[in-house]
Formats: structure tokens, sequence, C-alpha cells
């Protein structure tokens, strides 16, 4: 839950934080992780908690101190140099991807800030006898405005599965 | 029908049928013979550190709450009410002083004793209808602990469990005792994949072949500079009671012979951890790092927890950081597993050298890992083949480092300071020894 009212749907700046996260999924669905690295900020913090499932007073449902990731640009950055390398084999043959982001509402955080919120489904399809995954995600990002256009400066995926059913996180979200 | 004799007789020779890997009648008889009466892990005291913390954890099929009581004391309990049979706790983690039954509210204390049900004078006509005095959740039949590892087994009558450890013990130590406050772990990660539970175990047990090629992505951006080819054949192999494990061999120290600070600063432990771990270990765990020159890497404890000891570079300034994990292959059927793995760190390490392992950790290994990505692809990629017909004609090749007259290659290493027998060089040792295990669990009777 966020506080405040997200801007109207018309608003220029929810424009541009869409259309950021639409061209994103499209860099992403094409493989191009390179490009993908060119929307982050130099001190981008991508995490990830590990969801789990708690009694409905527990007050928490996800670990505080445990994530599938918790990356600064050094860790995104030796991921895509990973994929880029001929060795990288759970991603050769590649997956199929596509990246639905929908839901999104757009929060003015300070002047130079957006905060977005999204929720994801990615599905991801690798080779002709496997089962394609899904992976369902909301995600909450902080999009600051550069003299090159948005950027992202912080991301935090909420998975909706404590236990995966995917081979790996080979993949951005 | 499988000829489980001829099939464990094929194993011992390091002949392994390719079908093992995805066959259901023989994970029958891996469920009914080996996972029904050996120890397997379920958690660590540190996932549970107060009264009424509780995680619930499965062995195959069955669930368990794994509660520490008001009085302090770890419980473990089967989780189904012993009314209707309901899964008393739905929860993964909690605390909790009691366990209420959704369906009718029979209600257990958190060390598993019923605290009582609705109406029981009404309804039962009270203790002579339905004693109440000494009804329990049902206790795990034997339980053990070692370095806050929980431990159960299916069998009352299983070994004392540090009996069963034996000399897999003395490794244990160097990834859960790196000092007198013992290892936090943290997590697990969880997720679930369409490999054979056993081919994870054997691979941590002592594949270190399958390192430069498989993981060949993480040296060529400069992750980790230890699995080269030239490098990994450098390790030791060891096998030792219940388990077996891969080393890495380490640079002489600046010191030379004897430098244990060397060689734990060489993979990045800081000083301010150093004089706990010499402390924590015997003189022959020193030396076998100080000394023999070897330092732990990847180990399975047999049947299905494994662990693993790197040290990566974590930033752009160069910075080593070692980080250790512990993971589970939790069997699902013969064609799927979740893997549960957590982070392991002293629990006395300073925050930084926390949170540096930590990272070290996600980069590397975990559900996101670099280095385990590519290993559950081929595990992946081994059980869909092993599901056909054609994999019924075939017999997988697990005899390296024997000769044909099943000797050794190379003899067991001389100088190597810990307990069992080691090799140094590439060789199937340990998958052999974790299948000799399990060809033992397979032929005993089913319970």
């Amino acid at each position: 839950m966020t506080a405040g009212q997200p801007l109207p749907y018309g608003d220029p700046a929810h424009l541009a934080a869409h259309q950021f996260l639409v061209e994103e999924a499209a860099l992403l669905d094409a493989a191009d992780f390179a490009g993908w690295l060119g929307l982050l900020c130099e001190d981008i913090r991508y995490v990830m908690p590990v969801r789990v499932t708690t009694a409905r007073g527990a007050g928490f449902d996800a670990l505080a101190d445990m994530g599938h990731f918790d990356e600064d640009m050094y860790a995104l950055r030796k991921r895509v140099q990973r994929l880029a390398t001929d060795h990288a084999w759970t991603e050769d043959p590649p997956s199929r991807t596509r990246h639905f982001v929908t839901n999104v509402r757009t929060f003015r955080q300070d002047e130079d800030e957006l905060r977005v919120e999204s929720a994801l489904l990615l599905f991801r399809s690798r080779g002709d006898t496997r089962e394609p995954s899904l992976i369902s995600a909301g995600r909450t990002d902080l999009l600051r405005a550069t003299p090159d256009g948005l950027r992202l400066a912080r991301r935090e995926i909420t998975v909706d599965e404590s236990v995966l059913r995917t081979q790996n996180l080979a993949v951005f979200l | 029908m499988i000829d489980l004799a001829a099939i464990v007789s094929q194993v011992r020779r390091g002949m392994i049928p390719a079908h093992v890997y995805a066959d259901p009648e023989i994970f029958a008889a891996e469920r009914d013979r080996l996972f029904a009466r050996s120890w397997v892990f379920l958690a660590h005291e540190s996932e549970i550190p107060d009264p009424g913390d509780y995680v619930v954890r499965r062995v195959l099929a069955d669930s368990f709450i794994v509660a520490r009581d008001e009085a302090g004391v770890v419980r473990v309990m089967f989780n189904m009410c012993l009314h209707r049979g309901m899964q008393v706790c739905r929860a993964e983690l909690g605390n909790a002083s009691h366990f209420r039954c959704p369906y009718h509210a029979w209600t257990y204390r958190n060390d598993g004793r019923l605290a009582g049900l609705p109406f029981h004078q009404e309804a039962y006509g009270g203790e002579d209808g339905f004693a109440r005095a000494g009804q329990s959740l049902l206790p795990a039949p034997s339980m053990g602990t070692h370095n806050g590892l929980i431990f159960i087994s299916g069998d009352p009558d299983a070994p004392a469990l540090a009996d069963y450890l034996g000399d897999f013990a003395f490794y244990l130590d160097f990834y859960t005792r790196q000092g007198p406050a013992g290892v936090e772990l943290r997590g697990p990660q969880r997720w679930r994949i369409k490999a054979n539970w056993k081919i994870g175990a054997e691979n941590f047990a002592g594949d270190s072949y399958h390192t430069p090629h498989t993981h060949a992505s993480v040296v060529d951006i400069g992750l980790f500079r230890e699995p080269k080819a030239s490098k990994r054949i450098q390790g030791a192999l060891y096998q030792a009671g219940p388990g077996a494990g891969t080393t890495y061999k380490l640079p002489p120290a600046g010191n030379g012979h004897g430098d244990l600070a060397g060689q734990l600063r060489y993979v990045g432990y800081p000083d301010a951890m150093i004089p706990a771990m010499a402390a924590a270990w015997s003189d022959r765990q020193r030396a076998l790092v100080a000394d023999s020159g070897f330092m732990p890497s990847a180990a399975t404890l047999f049947p299905n927890l494994s662990f693993v000891h790197n040290w990566p570079q974590i930033d752009a300034d160069g910075t080593v950081a070692p980080f250790i994990s512990l993971r589970q292959w939790q069997p699902v059927s013969e064609r799927e597993t979740e893997v549960l793995s957590w982070f392991a760190v002293d629990a006395a390490a300073p925050e930084d050298f926390k949170r540096r392992s930590y990272t070290a950790y996600l980069m590397c290994f975990g559900s996101s890992g670099m280095f385990e990505q590519d290993d559950v692809e081929n595990w992946v990629s081994i059980t869909d083949m092993a599901a056909g017909s054609m994999a019924r004609r075939l017999t997988l090749n697990s005899r390296m480092g024997l000769t044909s007259e099943g000797k050794p290659v190379k003899p067991p290493l001389a100088t190597f300071a810990g307990p069992g027998v080691a090799y140094q060089g590439f060789g199937e040792y340990g998958q052999r020894h974790w299948f000799g295990l399990w060809g033992d669990c397979l032929s005993r009777e089913a319970r």
C-alpha cells in the first residue's frame, strides 16, 4: 500500500513513467541486456525479497534478511556480462520471455523522482519439451529524472510465490 | 519390476543405470527404504532462536513443525491433528505459544502436548471418553542436533546422530562452526526444479571435474578466480563417514607452511574473525587448511544436505568475500526437487563481513546464483533424458579415478590432515561413495 494519491493517468509524468516501463520490457524481451543496463542509475539497488507463508496476524510475509536478488550496479553488470559469454549454458539456447507490465500507478516522490508501482507477469519458455514458467510479481520502482531522461534508481520486486516454479532467475524482472 | 539388487551391484562398481534418475519405482524404494529411515536435515537452531519460534519443513510428503517450546527445547512434531488429520500449522514460519487446528479447534502447546478441545465434557464425557493426558502431536521418531543442525530420522532405533555423522563431523565444522557462537542461517530461498534429487547431492559430493566447463562463465567475467581446470585439478577430494566433498588447493601463504591466518585472509576472512576460527577448530582441522593447504569447498552429507564455500570477487575494487551455503535437495517426485538454499555466516562475525558474504552468496548460489544457474541446467537435462526407454539401455560410467581392476589411478594422499580418505586431482570418488551409501539404504528393509 502506498500513501497518497496516484497521479491522474493523463498526467505527463505518469505517461512518461508508464512508457519507461514498457520500453524497458521491450529491451528485456529482445535480450538487449546491455541496453537495459543503460536505463539504470549507477547507484541502482535491485532487490527481490523471499516471500514466505505466515499467519495473517504475523505482521510480515517476506524475509527481511534474505532475497532472491539484492544487487548493486557491479552485480547486475556481472550478470549481464555472464549472459554475453559463450558459456552461460542455462540461457543458451535462450529463454523466450514476455514481460507483461500492467496496473501502473505513479506517485510524485519529489521534484526529481517518481515512485511507480506496477504488476509484472513474466512468461518464460525454453526448449521444446519443457513446461513454460510464469513469475507473477509486483514492483515498486524509483524513477529519477536525469538529463538523459528517466532512469531506474531502485526496484523492489514483490514476488507472489514463496516457492518459485522456475528453474532459476537467469532473467530480470 | 526393477531388480534392485542388480542396480545396487552396478552402482557399487561405479556403473549407474541411467534410469535411476527418473524412475518412479526407484523413487518409491528411496522413499520407503532410505528417507523413511535415514537421518535427514530439517532446520538450524538459529532459525528458531526464541521460545515459540517455529518453522515448518518437510521430509518428502511428511510435514513437521520444528518449534522451540516455552522452556527453550527444540521439538519436532508431525504436523497432523490427532483428531481428524488436518494440517495443524499452515504457515511456514512464525512464533506461537499454541497451534490450533482450524477444523474443530483442538489446540496444542508449542511442545506438542494437547492443551484442549472444545466441549470435552459435554461431547466426550470428559476424560472417560477421551483422555487428554499424554496426548501429543506425534514426535519425530528420532531427533538429534549437531552444531545447531536439527536432524530427524523415521527410525526410532536410528543410531545416535553423532555416531551416524562419524568422520564427516570433522568437515561439518568448516561450514557450521567458525567460532564459539556457531553459524546463523538465513533463508531459505525455495524453488522447484525438474531434476532428480540425487544429481545435486552427487555433484556436491565430489564433482570437481564439472567446475572448469560448467562454470566457465564465472571465470570469463572474473567473478571467481579458482574454478579454472589448472587450479581445480589441484584440489583434494575426500570421503569420510556419511559424507564426501571437494577442496581447493591454496597457494602457499605469505608466511609459508602452517600459516592458517594467511590462508584464511587469502579467501577473504577478516582478521577480526581469524582468532575465533583458529580457536574453534582442532589441531587437525587447522592443519588441513594451514599444512595440507586445502580449503573445503563443496560437500554432501548423505542423503540430501549439501554445503558450499567459495570466495568470489564482489566489487570492482577486487574485494574477495567468502560465503557458506547449506542446501537441501528435497525430493518432490522422481523428476522434481525442491531446492532449499540457506546463507550461513558466523553469528559473531562483524556486520560488514556478513554484508559482504551475503552479497557473495547471492551472486554465486541460490535461486539467482550465477554458479547454480548452470548446475541446474545440467541436472534438469539429465533427468529429462533419463525418463525414456533408451535410458534403460544406457549405463553411465562413474568410474573416473579407477583402473579396470578397480584400483585407484593414483594412491590416496599420504599427508592429508583430515579423516577418511582423500585423493588429489579429478575422480568420481565422492560420487561413488555417495552411491555406495545409497546402495546400503536400498538394500535394507522398507519401514
